[in-house]
């Protein structure tokens, strides 16, 4: 069976949401804060091993242990997104930005879309807190990139688009 | 304005007082010869050339640019009697990179080439900004 490869070409395909408000608002694309200029994103789901050995066997057992889930992108530092809307009726993580999220350790929940945000689109779901930001620049590349990691609380959840 | 504009401002004055002059004129062929080896001690400015590139693509289409602008300036001058003032000149073209702003590299190298009694000097500017 050939394989059924998610073309991330067309513009918003692999988008990222983030809220600090709940898991619906996540869902919000105009509640959210909606990541833009994401040049990667990595969805890591790594399970740990328990190795034991038996001595009715030649080789050793695995069992898996949970997971460690995160999430690491690099994006380019839009200022609004980086440091905020500063607009209190918005939400937390749009309010202050992927930064201030970071800096008071604000729990953030976010979608993960796969093939865009059309009805019937796969995302996944989670919660977790933004760390890893590093702002750099130089000469060569005179524009602010920065990596983002979300250390996720628990599992992820997959769904899709209503 | 075209940064050859701008440069020709700038050498309009910074050459002003020396032996050579700078032509309005582009550096076209007339009777198959360069103007610039016609009109030997004037400085003739090429059209600029831009390219943009792609510095930073996104997943979101919101990609970062950049735009390479290069331009290309030549002299002839007599290869048998050297000009009195020609380090001057030439350190005032290669100065008149800096005249154009809000780049982040302004880069101007120059070679040069003797045909017959001709010397050329041929200036090439490179302008890189986001």
């Amino acid at each position: 069976m050939p394989a059924t490869p998610i073309n991330v070409s067309a513009a918003n395909e692999a988008v990222l949401h983030l809220s600090a408000a709940n898991a619906a608002t996540a869902n919000s694309a105009v509640d959210a804060l909606v990541v833009p200029g994401m040049q990667d994103i990595t969805i890591n789901n790594s399970t740990g091993v328990f190795r034991f050995k038996t001595l009715d066997s030649t080789a050793e057992s695995a069992v898996t242990t949970p997971a460690t889930n995160q999430l690491s992108l690099n994006c380019i530092v839009d200022s609004t997104a980086f440091f905020g809307t500063g607009t209190g009726a918005d939400d937390d993580a749009k309010e202050n930005g992927l930064f201030g999220v970071s800096k008071n350790k604000t729990k953030v929940y976010f979608n993960v879309y796969f093939d865009g945000t059309d009805s019937g689109s796969t995302f996944l779901a989670g919660e977790g807190f933004v760390s890893g930001l590093a702002p750099t620049v130089n000469m060569d590349s005179p524009v602010w990139v920065t990596p983002v990691t979300i250390e996720v609380d628990g599992d992820f959840t997959q769904h899709e688009v209503a | 304005m075209a940064f050859r504009d701008t440069l020709k401002a700038n050498l309009d004055i910074a050459l002003a007082s020396t032996n050579v002059s700078v032509s309005a004129e582009l550096p076209y062929s007339s009777a198959g010869e360069a103007l610039y080896l016609k009109n030997m001690k004037f400085v003739y400015i090429d059209e600029d050339n831009i390219s943009k590139t792609v510095l930073f693509p996104t997943l979101d289409k919101s990609d970062v640019t950049e735009t390479t602008t290069t331009v290309t300036a030549y002299l002839a001058v007599d290869a048998k009697n050297d000009l009195s003032d020609i380090d001057t000149i030439i350190s005032s073209i290669l100065n008149s990179r800096n005249a154009v702003s809000g780049q982040t590299v302004n880069e101007c190298e120059m070679t040069t080439d003797i045909e017959a009694d001709v010397l050329t000097y041929t200036f090439n500017y490179n302008f890189i900004t986001v």
